[in-house]
C-alpha cells in the first residue's frame, strides 16, 4: 500500500514537471508563423519518410558504426517500453505483475544491444573522437548516455533477481529521465519523429517564399525574414528543438571545411539556445522589443560563409533545414537592417538594374549565338517545343558560353525545335535571392512569369542549374509552372534515342556534381550516361548526393572567401582520381573549379559535359 | 517645438548639402521654430534663415563625439543634419548622447509623434516609410534630394562653450595630408596598370609598378592575386573590390574572369598583356600583347624611357 502510494506520488511529480516544461514548449510552437511552404500535404509520402527515417534509421546508417549505436538504443527504447508498466506493477504487488518468458528474453537482448550501443557512443567520444563533436556540449551527453545504462542495467537487474528494489530503481531512474529529456538537447526523443515528419518531401532546392505582397496577411504577421524570436516560424521552432548536435551537418560543410566560422550545427544551436532565453519573455510581454536572432553566437557572421549546397540537409538525420534559418537570418539583415558583406552590393544592385549579376547590357544577351543558327524569340513567334533558358552566366562570362554553344549546336543537330528569349531574358533573381534580397527575387519572379506566359512557354530546357531549380520549383510560387529539364537530361535522352552518337575516347573524365543538380534535384545519372558515352568516367570520393560544392553557391560567386578555398580543395580531390578532365554541368562550378585548378597549378581540363558531347560529335 | 540644423561649412561658406538640410527642416517646422548649430565659423552662420545660430567654440578640425557632445548640450527635440559622411557620424554620436531615434537618409518628413519619414535604401533603389518615436528625434537628409534654402536672413548668434568630456576626445586630428599630391586612389586613378596570376609572385609586380609610375597611374589586381594573398583587397580591381574607370586600362596576365571585368568596364581604353591569346580579356580588349608578362612589360617600360628621352 505504502509502495502504491510512493509510486503514485513519483509519477504524479514527475508527469507534472515535464508537462510544465512540453506546456512551454507547446506554446512557443504556437507563438510560430506558419512555414512559407505546405508541411501538411502528401500524406503517404511523409508516412513513408517516418517508417524509412525515422523506423529505419536511414540517415543514420549511412555511417555503419555510429549508425547502429543509435539504431540499438533507439530500438531498445521501443521494445523496452513495456517494461516500464511492468515494472510498476511489480513495486505495487510483485505477484500480479505479468512474467511472459519471451518478452523478458527478447527485452534482455535489447538491453545488452542498448548497453553495446552506450560503450560504443562512448569508444567515438572518448577515443574516436571525431570533429563533428566540436561544439557540441559533450558533458550533457555523457550524462544522457550513462542514464540510459542506468536504465537498462536495472531492468536486466531486476529481470535477473525479480527484486522489488531493481523495479524501483529502474522506474525511478526513468521518471528522473522523462523529466530530464524537455530540458536538454535529448528532448529529440521526442521532436525528431514530428520533425521528419514535416521535413520536406520534394524539391529541396525551393526556398518557402516570404509573403510581404499578400493583403490576406496582416501587416503585424508579415515577417523579413527572422529579425526576433518572434519571427520564427513552427518549423524553424521544430528543427531547433530536434537538434540533438551529432554534428553530421559540420561534417559535410564545405565552408566547415575550410575553416570558416559557418558551422551548420552551430546555426541550429544558436537559435535553439535563443529561443529557449528569449522565447519565454517574448510570450510574457504585452509587445515584445528584444535583441536579434542573429546576434545569439557568431550567427551573424556565420550566414554569410553559407553555399547553400544543402550538404548539411542532406546529412540531418532528423530533417532538420539548416538552409531555412539561414535564408531567413540573411532575409532581415539585407532587407529590414541593410547589414552584409559589402562586396555583394554591386551585384545586388546590377541584378536590379541591369537584369544580371555583372551590370552588362540587356542588349548582348544574345551576343553568344553569332554564327550559330539560334531563333530568338519575337512576340506573336510560334511557340517553340523547348525554350531555352540561357541564363546570365552562359549569356555573358566568356568561359560559360561556349556551355551555351555546344548545346545550342547539340539542339540544332538533334533536330530539336528550340528558341531563346533573347534581350527578353531577364535574371532569375536567383543570386539576389540567396543572398537574402527576397524583394528583388519576387519583382523578377513576376517578370518572368509574364514573360514566358506571354511567349506560350510550357517546356524549358536550362543550362544553369541554378536557374533550372528557380524555374522548375520556386516559379510555381509566383504563378509559373513549366516542364524543366537541365541540358544534360536532355541531351542524355537524345543519345538514348539515337539522335546523336558521340564516340568515346579513351581519356579519363571526373564529374563533379553541381548541389543545384545533384542534391536539390536528383538529377545525377544524366550527367554521368553522358561522360561514359565520350570518355572512360572515374568517380570522386564525394559525389552525387553526397557531393562537394565548388564554391559558389548562395551568391558566393560575388563575395570573397574568408578561410581556405572551397573550390582548390574539390580540384584537388578531382586531381586525385589521376583523370584529365574534370566534367561539370554548372557555369558557376565551370568558373569556380578553373579558378581552383589555375590556382593550386594542377594539370586539369574544366569543361561541361555538353561541350565534351559536341567535341566527340563534330 | 524646435528643430535644430547641424549646418558644416567651410570657408566662411555654409556647406551646400546643410542648406538643403535646412530647407527640410523648414519645411518640416513649418517655417518657422529653427535654429542652428556651427562648430565654429561664425561667419558662415551670419545670414542663415534661422531664429538662433549656435556657434561652439571647439576646434573645426575633426572631433565628431565632442561635436556630438556640443549639440546634445542644447537639448534638441528634432536634430536635423546633412546626408554627408560627417553629418550622419555626428548624429550617430548624437543619438546616442540624447536617447534619441536616428532616421539616416530621409527624403521626405511629416512632424507628429511618431514623426513620419520617407528614407532612402539600397542606394536610392528603395524607398522606406519609417516613424520615429520618443522625445528627440533626428534625421539625416538624403543629398539633393530637396532643394538648399536660399532666403538669407539675420540670426541671433549666440556663441557657446560646450563641457567635454575625456571620452568626447578620443578622435583627434594628428597631420593632415593632402591627397591630391600624394597617392592617386585606384578608383579615380586615369591609368591603371593591373596584375594578375600570370604576374607569377608580389616580386612580380615591381615591372608593373615601374609602369605604373611612369604613365601617372597606379598598380592593381585581380581577385587571384589578393586571394593569393600577393596584394591586399585595397587593390583589387573587380565586382567585389574596387570599380575603376581610367582613360587607359594595362590587366597584365589576367583572364578577365567576369567578376574583374565587372568592375573595369568604365575604362576608355584597355591594352591586355596575356600569354593565352584565347584568354576572355581578349574579347573586350582594344589592344593586345601576346606574350609573357615579365618580358613585355620591362619593353614597354624601356620604350618609355627611350622616348621620353
Amino acid at each position: 500500500m505504502i509502495a502504491a502510494l510512493a509510486l503514485t506520488v513519483a509519477v504524479a511529480v514527475a508527469v507534472f514537471l515535464f508537462a510544465r516544461r512540453v506546456w512551454l514548449l507547446a506554446r512557443l510552437l504556437r507563438m510560430g508563423h506558419a512555414p512559407g511552404i505546405a508541411r501538411d500535404d502528401r500524406v503517404p509520402e511523409r508516412l513513408r519518410q517516418e517508417v524509412v527515417v525515422v523506423l529505419g534509421q536511414r540517415k543514420l546508417l549511412e555511417r555503419l558504426v555510429p549508425g547502429l549505436m543509435h539504431a540499438f538504443i533507439f530500438w531498445a527504447f521501443i521494445v523496452l517500453f513495456p517494461a516500464i508498466p511492468i515494472a510498476m506493477i511489480a513495486i505495487v504487488d510483485a505477484d500480479a505483475a505479468p512474467h511472459w518468458g519471451w518478452y523478458e528474453a527478447l527485452a534482455n537482448v535489447f538491453c545488452v544491444l542498448a548497453l553495446i550501443g552506450v560503450a560504443t557512443a562512448f569508444y567515438i567520444r572518448k577515443v574516436v573522437r571525431p570533429r563533428r563533436f566540436e561544439g557540441s556540449h559533450l558533458g550533457e551527453a555523457d550524462l544522457i548516455l550513462a542514464w540510459i545504462a542506468s536504465i537498462v542495467t536495472t531492468l536486466l537487474l531486476y529481470h535477473g533477481t525479480e527484486s522489488q528494489v531493481w523495479a524501483w530503481a529502474h522506474v525511478l531512474l526513468i521518471l528522473g529521465f522523462l523529466v530530464y529529456l524537455p530540458y536538454s538537447k535529448h528532448l529529440h526523443i521526442a521532436t525528431a519523429a514530428v520533425n521528419v515528419y514535416f521535413g520536406r518531401t520534394r524539391a529541396r532546392g525551393r526556398l518557402e517564399p516570404l509573403r510581404f505582397d499578400d493583403p490576406d496577411v496582416p501587416e503585424e504577421e508579415m515577417r523579413f525574414g527572422i529579425g526576433t524570436v518572434e519571427d520564427l516560424t513552427w518549423k524553424q521552432m521544430m528543427d531547433a528543438m530536434s537538434c540533438t548536435e551529432c554534428g553530421r551537418c559540420q561534417d559535410a560543410c564545405p565552408a566547415y571545411a575550410t575553416g570558416k566560422t559557418l558551422s551548420p550545427k552551430l546555426v541550429i544551436m544558436g537559435v535553439r539556445d535563443h529561443l529557449f532565453a528569449e522565447g519565454p519573455k517574448a510570450l510574457a510581454a504585452e509587445t515584445y522589443e528584444g535583441p536579434a536572432v542573429a546576434e545569439s553566437g557568431q550567427l551573424e557572421e556565420m550566414v554569410w560563409d553559407c553555399v547553400t549546397c544543402g550538404a548539411c540537409v542532406q546529412a540531418c538525420p532528423v530533417n532538420i533545414e539548416q538552409i531555412d534559418h539561414i535564408l531567413d537570418l540573411r532575409r532581415h539583415l539585407v532587407m529590414v537592417e541593410s547589414r552584409f558583406p559589402s562586396e555583394a552590393e554591386p551585384m545586388l544592385r546590377d541584378v536590379e538594374r541591369q537584369a544580371n549579376p555583372w551590370g552588362k547590357p540587356q542588349a548582348e544577351r544574345a551576343a553568344w549565338t553569332e554564327g550559330l543558327d539560334v531563333r530568338v524569340l519575337e512576340p506573336g513567334d510560334p511557340v517553340p517545343e523547348y525554350l531555352y533558358w540561357v541564363g546570365c552566366a552562359a549569356s555573358f562570362d566568356e568561359r560559360a558560353r561556349e556551355t551555351a554553344r555546344s548545346t545550342a549546336k547539340l539542339l540544332t543537330a538533334a533536330g530539336v525545335d528550340f528558341a531563346i528569349l533573347g534581350a527578353l531574358e531577364a535574371c532569375t533573381g536567383d543570386p539576389a535571392r540567396r543572398m537574402g534580397n527576397e524583394f528583388v527575387f519576387q519583382a523578377y519572379a513576376e517578370q518572368n512569369v509574364a514573360t514566358l506566359g506571354e511567349a506560350g512557354v510550357t517546356k524549358i530546357v536550362a543550362s544553369c542549374p541554378h536557374c533550372f531549380n528557380t524555374l522548375a520549383h520556386e516559379y510555381p510560387d509566383f504563378g509559373g509552372s513549366y516542364e524543366v529539364v537541365h541540358h544534360t537530361e536532355l541531351l542524355a535522352s537524345l543519345v538514348r534515342e539515337g539522335r546523336l552518337s558521340p564516340t568515346a575516347s579513351e581519356e579519363q573524365i571526373t564529374y563533379h556534381d553541381s548541389c543545384y543538380l545533384a542534391r536539390h534535384n536528383d538529377v545525377r545519372a544524366q550527367p554521368r550516361e553522358l561522360a561514359a558515352a565520350v570518355g572512360q568516367p572515374v568517380e570522386m570520393e564525394r559525389r552525387e548526393e553526397r557531393t562537394f560544392c565548388c564554391g559558389a553557391g548562395g551568391a558566393h560567386m560575388w563575395m570573397e572567401e574568408r578561410g581556405g578555398a572551397i573550390n582548390e580543395e574539390r580540384v584537388r580531390e578531382a586531381a586525385e582520381t589521376g583523370a584529365s578532365t574534370l566534367a561539370v554541368a554548372c557555369p558557376f562550378c565551370t568558373v569556380m573549379l578553373d579558378d581552383g585548378v589555375k590556382s593550386s597549378g594542377r594539370d586539369l581540363r574544366v569543361v561541361d559535359v555538353a561541350t565534351l558531347l559536341a567535341e566527340s560529335i563534330d | 517645438m524646435t528643430v535644430l540644423v547641424f549646418v558644416e561649412h567651410a570657408a566662411g561658406e555654409p556647406d551646400e548639402l546643410s542648406l538643403q538640410a535646412l530647407a527640410f527642416a523648414l519645411d518640416f517646422a513649418g517655417g518657422n521654430g529653427v535654429d542652428a548649430v556651427l562648430i565654429g565659423g561664425a561667419d558662415a552662420a551670419s545670414d542663415l534663415p534661422v531664429g538662433t545660430a549656435h556657434v561652439a567654440e571647439l576646434d573645426g578640425g575633426y572631433a565628431p563625439q565632442a561635436w556630438a557632445r556640443a549639440i546634445a548640450q542644447l537639448e534638441p527635440s528634432v536634430l536635423v543634419a546633412a546626408g554627408s559622411e560627417r553629418g550622419n557620424e555626428v548624429l550617430a554620436h548624437a543619438a546616442v548622447m540624447t536617447g534619441g531615434a536616428l532616421a539616416a537618409n530621409c527624403v521626405a518628413a511629416a512632424p507628429g509623434d511618431p514623426a513620419e519619414v520617407t528614407r532612402m535604401r539600397w542606394g536610392g533603389s528603395l524607398l522606406e516609410e519609417a516613424r520615429i518615436h520618443g522625445p528627440v528625434k533626428l534625421m539625416t537628409v538624403a543629398p539633393h534630394a530637396v532643394a538648399p534654402a536660399t532666403a538669407a536672413g539675420d540670426p541671433a548668434v549666440a556663441p557657446f562653450t560646450p563641457e567635454l568630456r575625456d571620452e568626447d576626445l578620443v578622435a583627434r586630428v594628428v597631420e593632415r595630408v593632402d591627397t591630391s599630391t600624394g597617392g592617386l586612389s585606384l578608383a579615380e586613378a586615369p591609368v591603371v596598370v593591373s596584375g594578375g596570376r600570370g604576374v607569377g609572385s608580389p616580386e612580380g609586380f615591381a615591372p608593373l609598378e615601374e609602369l605604373a609610375g611612369m604613365l601617372g597611374g597606379v598598380v592593381g589586381c585581380s581577385r587571384a592575386v589578393t586571394m593569393a594573398g600577393w596584394r591586399s583587397h585595397t587593390d583589387q580591381v573587380g565586382q567585389t573590390g574596387t570599380k575603376i574607370s581610367p582613360e587607359l586600362y594595362i590587366p597584365c596576365g589576367i583572364s578577365g574572369a567576369t567578376q574583374h571585368m565587372a568592375g573595369c568596364k568604365g575604362a576608355k581604353k584597355l591594352l591586355a598583356i596575356n600569354s593565352d591569346p584565347e584568354a576572355p580579356i581578349m574579347a573586350t580588349a582594344d589592344y593586345a600583347v601576346i606574350g609573357d608578362v615579365a618580358e613585355i612589360v620591362p619593353a614597354i617600360t624601356a620604350e618609355l624611357r627611350r622616348v621620353s628621352g
